[in-house]
């Protein structure tokens, strides 16, 4: 149930968002005086992919880098209210940016007395080369990708930007006059405009500077060349085992803001590897060095009985900005009236309780979270969480299909997954649908990314990129970005139903267009209806995390900039 | 162990005291010989009950669910059952077990733990027949060849046999599953799910299993075709076919019976650990290898639900290993150990 979060992303804010605290006297921690000094210790499960900038998507990830290691020329603010969370904030420049020819180029100003974890300072030059690397699709992997589309880069014959990256260089003239360098004052030059790209910016870390000269390409995956109050110990990430931040002493608090990152811990120290059991019977017992331990890893709901007493105070439960959800393929799945029998006899419910009940999951109604700007319910998804499988009868015999109806359910197997498959199965099957389950392993991005997949329906998740509907619908069902419109594709990159509707492509691409968020916001919400129309998606329930931190930890805080994971900003430790 | 030796020694001495005295003397097989052997040890013969005992559970349990006496797919998750808020736990003690549902519930889906661990037994006692009896079928064959034949059969046989040895089988069962459950399915039209999957893990079990079985029989076959009854047959003109099969192979139940009943509770227990790493049946099909997966993180919070699958395996995997030393003993006493 973790790896979709790779895909899935920082967030946005709506007042539902406030963190909702389990018997947690005053906020978090804050009743303890944050305090500079002692160490952090930080468990992670699953070894990270990259430490590269420009190659790390994972929302908690993104979030810890901003405050410990990779500043942007803009940040999100250590904030819970959603409003103030996502605006963007000065970082490396002097202002949150300026646009201008209708969104479609955007200036920036580099600070004075920032430098690299090295002493020199942070150049013009070395933003412009960060975003550069992105071009580089054959190295530089696993990233965002969105300056690909947006950056004024003509396209070659493949459809793709004729400029080909920095270790190639073909078509180098191009992206120069793309974004150029006057001073300390960086300008980008969009085809299309881009009213948020500043968000883009806070959110994510594909436009981060790096230093040329310390550029391996693959190599430099798990370099860590800091300009942030942390530095890697060593430079590099060990991945199976992590890493430990220490204070960088070329950081000068003078040009940060207190409000982005306070970095009260002298030290951080990553562990790789344990198991989510392990690391809780760890926090829990609390004992030696755990006194001082956060995870990004949520409680498994085996765990729950034990938030009792003493551990309950340690412990937060808060609504994610991901919304879980199911993708009929439509390749398999043509008829519309079999999806709608196998939307309305859908048991959400039952599929909650399965996966840890109310301290799990919320009830979702569109894929959109209802954290992000513009949120509107989808009213194809009002009916019953439990489901209606009289309805859904009725539907399949007005489809004309013979019953029982055979379908094959995809989904990531873990020990609660099995159960949650086992719930809708039990659901579907009242309905008159047969369904076989097809839990996989480690392989299940790969499996379901295969046009030739043969599922008819199969589960996924997702997180906004940053505050905007146009980081969740149109990158999960536009068929033309996703390959799903190109026969000699094989596969179909987001778009795990294979779905493709022109009206749907029409409002997104209104929306691309669009020069003011409003205008973006509506058009999103009309493709949104189109969606439930043609049951592209069926939504699951928006995840909720659970977190026990070490005794010893103070203003522990899960905020939308932390993807609600939690922040390494305010965070401190007490002795 | 040895203690039980002396026993048996004490019991065949006692049987000659009895031959030298005046009473009449029924002459025994070496079969009754060691079914008497075998009765009177007795902790051969509590485990021969148990396994008995889970073999008609296992024979019966598909019936029940047919008949609707068991139930292990129901769920029965609204709050009357389980304790939504703290994560699905069943209510009552012992992860709720009440007259209803004897073994307690499932957290989080309220489905029948009794129901599930029976139907489970089946499964899992299937897929560790079938990989043993192939594994010793062709394990036997390839003993009697190689250790009859000699020579370059023999080498080569014996070649196979390191090489198959020398492979790290439960690597080759992960990395392997996906494409060959693809040609199960597909080339050769084997139904896709429980089936396929179920399939899967026999055949792999099997290919790597046979080689340690036909090692054993290929000593025994050594010293078998030294004996005057093999010359005999051979000089009559017999075939190679009858020479294996109706001369030698009839001198080889034991240690093939022996082989069967060691294998066996090594397959359990191996299911078991593959359902951890996702091979074999898949959920909602119940073994007890997936049902033990799914409730080792409730060790703590529902320890009932975690501790039922996991004694079912121990006591049978323990009690297969005790009839197979049981077996060993009654048929060979003198065997070395």
């Amino acid at each position: 149930m973790a790896s979709y979060k790779k895909r899935a992303l920082a967030v946005v804010a709506a007042a539902s968002m406030a963190v909702s605290l389990a018997a947690c006297g005053g906020g978090g921690s804050s009743s303890n005086q944050a305090s500079d000094g002692g160490t952090l210790y930080y468990y992670v499960f699953k070894p990270y992919e990259h430490m590269d900038p420009q190659r790390t998507y994972l929302g908690v990830q993104m979030s810890n880098f901003t405050r410990m290691n990779y500043r942007a020329l803009v940040s999100f603010p250590i904030a819970t209210d959603p409003k103030e969370a996502s605006t963007p904030t000065a970082d490396l420049a002097t202002d949150a940016g300026t646009a201008s020819n209708g969104s479609k180029t955007w200036k920036f100003t580099v600070k004075d007395g920032v430098k690299w974890e090295d002493g020199k300072a942070i150049t013009c030059e070395d933003f412009k080369y960060g975003a550069s690397r992105v071009f580089a699709t054959d190295v530089i992997t696993g990233g965002p990708s969105y300056i690909l589309s947006y950056l004024d880069v003509p396209a070659g014959k493949d459809g793709l930007p004729s400029y080909k990256g920095p270790y190639k260089k073909t078509g180098q003239a191009a992206f120069d006059k793309a974004i150029t360098c006057d001073g300390k004052t960086i300008t980008y030059n969009f085809k299309k405009p881009w009213p948020d790209f500043n968000l883009a910016i806070a959110a994510l870390h594909m436009m981060d500077p790096y230093r040329q000269d310390k550029d391996k390409g693959d190599k430099s995956n798990y370099t860590v060349f800091s300009n942030g109050p942390y530095k890697l110990e060593g430079g590099v990430w060990n991945k199976e085992k992590g890493g430990t931040f220490v204070r960088n002493d070329q950081y000068d608090p003078k040009t940060d803001d207190k409000k982005i990152r306070e970095a009260n811990p002298d030290k951080i120290i990553f562990q790789v590897g344990n198991p989510t059991e392990t690391i809780y019977d760890r926090i829990i017992a609390d004992a030696g060095n755990d006194k001082f331990a956060v995870t990004s890893q949520s409680l498994p709901p085996s765990y729950y009985s034990q938030i009792q007493g003493e551990v309950a105070d340690r412990a937060v439960n808060v609504e994610s900005p991901f919304v879980d959800y199911l993708s009929p393929n439509f390749l398999q799945m043509k008829d519309p009236k079999v999806r709608e029998a196998l939307k309305v006899s859908t048991d959400a419910e039952s599929w909650i309780t399965a996966g840890g009940g109310e301290k799990a999951y919320s009830p979702a109604e569109s894929v959109v979270n209802p954290v992000t700007v513009g949120y509107e319910d989808n009213p194809a998804f009002s009916g019953p969480q439990s489901g209606d499988p009289d309805a859904a009868k009725k539907l399949l015999k007005e489809a004309g299909v013979s019953t029982p109806y055979p379908i094959t359910f995809t989904y990531p197997s873990s020990e609660t997954a099995d159960k949650q498959a086992a719930a809708l199965k039990q659901g579907w099957e009242k309905a008159g649908f047969k369904v076989t389950l097809d839990g996989l392993g480690d392989t299940y991005y790969d499996e379901i990314n295969k046009k030739s997949n043969k599922a008819d329906v199969v589960w996924a998740g997702w997180g906004s990129d940053w505050p905007s509907a146009i980081t969740v619908t149109p990158p999960l069902f536009d068929g033309r970005p996703n390959g799903v419109t190109d026969p000699k594709v094989p596969t179909n990159g987001s778009d795990y139903g294979n779905y493709n509707s022109d009206a749907f492509n029409k409002l997104v691409d209104q929306a691309q267009n669009a020069t003011s968020l409003d205008d973006q916001t509506k058009a999103l919400q009309e493709a949104d209806k189109v969606l439930g129309q043609d049951v592209a998606y069926i939504p699951l329930e928006i995840t909720k995390f659970n977190f026990v931190h070490g005794s010893k930890v103070t203003d522990f805080e899960n905020t939308p900039a932390s993807a609600m994971y939690p922040d390494l900003g305010p965070i401190g430790v007490s002795k | 162990m040895s203690l039980q030796e002396s026993q048996l020694e004490s019991l065949e001495s006692s049987s000659l005291a009895d031959s030298a005295g005046n009473q009449a003397v029924a002459g025994l097989s070496p079969t009754k010989l060691a079914i008497r052997r075998f009765r009177k040890d007795r902790l051969s013969m509590v485990s021969f009950v148990v396994v008995a005992l889970y073999i008609l559970a296992a024979l019966a349990a598909p019936f029940l669910v047919r008949l609707g006496v068991i139930d292990p797919f129901t769920f029965n998750n609204s709050e009357k059952y389980l304790d939504i808020a703290q994560g699905g736990i069943p209510h009552g003690a012992f992860g709720g077990m009440s007259l209803e549902h004897p073994l307690g519930l499932e957290p989080g889906t309220g489905r029948d733990v009794m129901s599930r661990l029976w139907y489970g037994i089946t499964f899992s006692l299937t897929i560790a027949l079938s990989a043993t009896l192939i594994a010793v079928a062709i394990g036997t064959t390839m003993g009697i060849i190689s250790g009859f034949s000699g020579g370059k059969t023999d080498a080569v046989v014996g070649r196979v046999i390191d090489l198959t040895l020398s492979f790290p089988q439960t690597l080759m069962l992960l990395a392997l599953s996906g494409v060959m459950i693809g040609l199960l399915t597909e080339k050769l039209n084997v139904p896709a799910g429980d089936v396929a999957n179920g399939l899967y893990v026999i055949l792999v079990l099997a290919i790597f299993g046979w080689p340690s079985v036909a090692r054993l029989i290929r000593g025994q076959v050594l010293s078998i075709r030294e004996r005057e009854f093999i010359d005999a047959a051979r000089l009559l003109g017999a075939s190679r076919r009858r020479l294996y099969f109706k001369e030698v192979l009839p001198n080889l139940w034991a240690p093939v019976l022996v082989s069967f009943t060691l294998t066996m509770p090594a397959y359990i227990s191996a299911e078991a650990a593959l359902s951890y790493l996702n091979v074999g049946i898949k959920p909602p099909t119940p073994t007890l290898g997936n049902i033990l997966k799914s409730s080792i993180s409730y060790s703590s919070a529902d320890f009932a639900f975690f501790f039922f699958p996991a004694f079912l395996i121990a006591i049978i995997v323990v009690s297969f290993n005790l009839l197979g030393d049981g077996i060993r003993d009654a048929l060979d006493p003198k065997a070395d150990r």
